[in-house]
C-alpha cells in the first residue's frame, strides 16, 4: 500500500497535479526512508522518457491527417532516382511521355489558380467545456486556436444549447464562414466548412494532441478551400 | 487501408508508393510535429517529406512493413531534431536567441528542444525505429494509452479512468507497468 501511495505521489508530483499537502508527504516519505530517493530519481528519469516516447508511439500509431497532394510527384522523382521507379502495365510506361504532358499542364494549370487565389476564408471557433476549465489549461487551448489562425474569433461556451445557437445563426448568416468547434469532453476538432448547399463537415480525434489536430484541421480547411476555387 | 506490400516498394513499383504515402504520412508527420510545432511550425510539413525521401533510400534494407512506420517516424524525428539544432546554433551565432528561445509545453515543462541530455538524442535512426516498433508491440492496450493521456495529455487518474474505462485504482498500476516496459526497452542505452 506504501509502495503504492508512494508511486501515485510521485505521479501526481512530475505532473504537476500535485497538492501542497500531497508535495509535503512524498518529502517526507522520501526523508523517512532513504532507498525511496533512488526510487524518485528513476522515476523522474522514466517520466522524461515517457514525455519524449509517447508523442513518437502516438505518431506512429496515427492514421489521421490528409497527405499532400502536391508532395506526391516530388517523392515519385525521388523512388524513381532511388529505386529505378516502375509502374505496372506496359500500356502506362509506353505512354509514359503523355502522363509526363499531362502532368506539365495540370502544374501550369495549377499555378494559375495559385496566382487568382482569393483572399483566405474568415474563420471563427467556439471552445465547448461543459465541465469548466478543469486544469487551468483553457488559456493555453484558446493560444493554440490563435497561433494556428491568427485572425478567427474564439468563444469560450459551457452551454451545448448555445454553440447550437451560435452554429446556426452564424451560418445563417450568408457569409462564407468556417466555424470550428472544440469540443472537450469528446476530445474532438469539428469544422464546419459552408458549402453551395449544406455546409458540411469533417471531425479530428484530439487523441494525439490538440496542435496535431488543428494542424490537421488546417490542411483540411485549405484543401477544401481550394478545391472550391 | 492494407498494408503496403514492401517487396513491390522495394523494387520501385509506383503503384504501392502511391497507395503507401497517405498510410505513412501521419507517423512522418506526426514525429516532425511534436518536436518542431512549437518553434518552427512552417518546417513541419517540409522535414516529413524529406523523411518520406529518405524512407525510400533506406527501404531495400528493411524486413518486414511493419519496419516502415516506426523508421519513417525516426527519420522524421531525427530530421527535426537535427534542424532545431542547427537553427539554435546559427541563431546563437548570430547572438539572437529571442525567436527560439527555450519554452514551456502545455502542461509548462521547459525544455530546450534537441537537448543533449535527451533519452533519445543519441539513438541512431534504426535504433530508435527497432525501440519504437518494440514499445508498440509490447505496450498492448490500454497500457501505451495510459502512458499517453497522463504523460503527453497531462490527464488526471480520474479523467483517464473515464476516458479508457478503468477503475481509478488500477490507473497508477496501468502507469508503472507501462514505465517498467518503457525503462525495459529504452533503458539499456542510458544505462551503458
Amino acid at each position: 500500500m506504501n509502495d503504492e501511495r508512494f508511486f501515485d505521489l510521485a505521479m501526481k508530483v512530475i505532473a504537476r497535479q500535485a497538492t501542497d499537502a500531497e508535495r509535503a508527504e512524498l518529502d517526507a516519505m522520501i526523508a523517512k526512508n532513504p532507498a525511496l530517493r533512488t526510487e524518485w530519481e528513476r522515476l523522474q528519469a522514466d517520466a522524461r522518457l515517457a514525455r519524449e516516447v509517447a508523442p513518437l508511439m502516438a505518431a506512429t500509431q496515427a492514421s489521421g491527417g490528409e497527405f499532400p497532394a502536391y508532395a506526391r510527384e516530388r517523392l515519385q522523382t525521388k523512388v524513381r532516382q532511388a529505386l529505378g521507379g516502375s509502374r505496372r502495365g506496359g500500356v502506362k510506361a509506353r505512354w509514359g511521355w503523355l502522363i509526363g504532358l499531362s502532368g506539365a499542364a495540370a502544374a501550369v494549370v495549377l499555378l494559375a489558380m495559385l496566382a487568382s487565389r482569393p483572399a483566405a476564408p474568415e474563420i471563427e471557433v467556439a471552445l465547448l467545456d461543459v465541465t469548466g476549465a478543469v486544469r487551468g489549461s483553457d488559456t493555453n487551448e484558446k493560444a493554440l486556436f490563435t497561433q494556428r489562425w491568427a485572425n478567427a474569433t474564439v468563444q469560450a461556451f459551457d452551454k451545448p444549447a448555445d454553440l447550437d445557437a451560435w452554429q446556426t445563426n452564424r451560418l445563417q448568416g450568408g457569409r462564407p464562414v468556417t466555424k470550428i468547434v472544440y469540443d472537450h469532453a469528446a476530445g474532438e476538432v469539428r469544422v464546419i466548412l459552408p458549402g453551395s448547399g449544406k455546409p458540411f463537415s469533417r471531425t479530428f480525434s484530439v487523441e494525439r494532441g490538440l496542435a496535431i489536430a488543428l494542424q490537421e484541421a488546417d490542411t483540411f480547411i485549405r484543401e477544401q478551400t481550394n478545391k472550391g476555387r | 487501408m492494407q498494408l503496403p506490400d514492401l517487396k513491390a516498394l522495394q523494387r520501385g513499383d509506383m503503384a504501392a508508393w502511391d497507395a503507401a504515402w497517405p498510410w505513412l504520412w501521419p507517423a512522418a508527420f506526426g514525429a516532425a510535429h511534436v518536436t518542431l510545432q512549437p518553434y518552427l511550425p512552417a518546417e513541419v510539413e517540409d522535414v516529413a517529406i524529406e523523411a518520406l525521401e529518405e524512407l525510400v533510400e533506406k527501404v531495400r534494407d528493411l524486413k518486414s512493413t511493419e519496419e516502415l512506420k516506426p523508421l519513417a517516424a525516426s527519420i522524421a524525428h531525427h530530421r527535426a531534431v537535427s534542424l532545431l539544432r542547427e537553427r539554435f546554433a546559427k541563431k546563437r551565432g548570430e547572438g539572437k536567441t529571442e525567436s527560439l528561445d527555450v519554452t514551456g509545453d502545455e502542461e509548462g515543462h521547459a525544455h530546450e528542444p534537441g537537448a543533449d541530455n535527451s533519452p533519445l538524442a543519441d539513438l541512431e535512426q534504426r535504433e530508435l525505429a527497432q525501440r519504437l516498433g518494440q514499445s508498440l508491440a509490447e505496450l498492448k492496450p490500454p497500457l501505451g494509452e495510459i502512458l499517453s493521456d497522463f504523460f503527453l495529455h497531462g490527464l488526471r487518474y480520474e479523467e483517464i479512468a473515464r476516458k479508457r474505462g478503468v477503475a481509478v485504482g488500477s490507473v497508477g498500476v496501468y502507469l508503472k507497468r507501462g514505465l517498467e516496459a518503457m525503462r525495459r526497452i529504452w533503458g539499456g542505452r542510458e544505462e551503458s
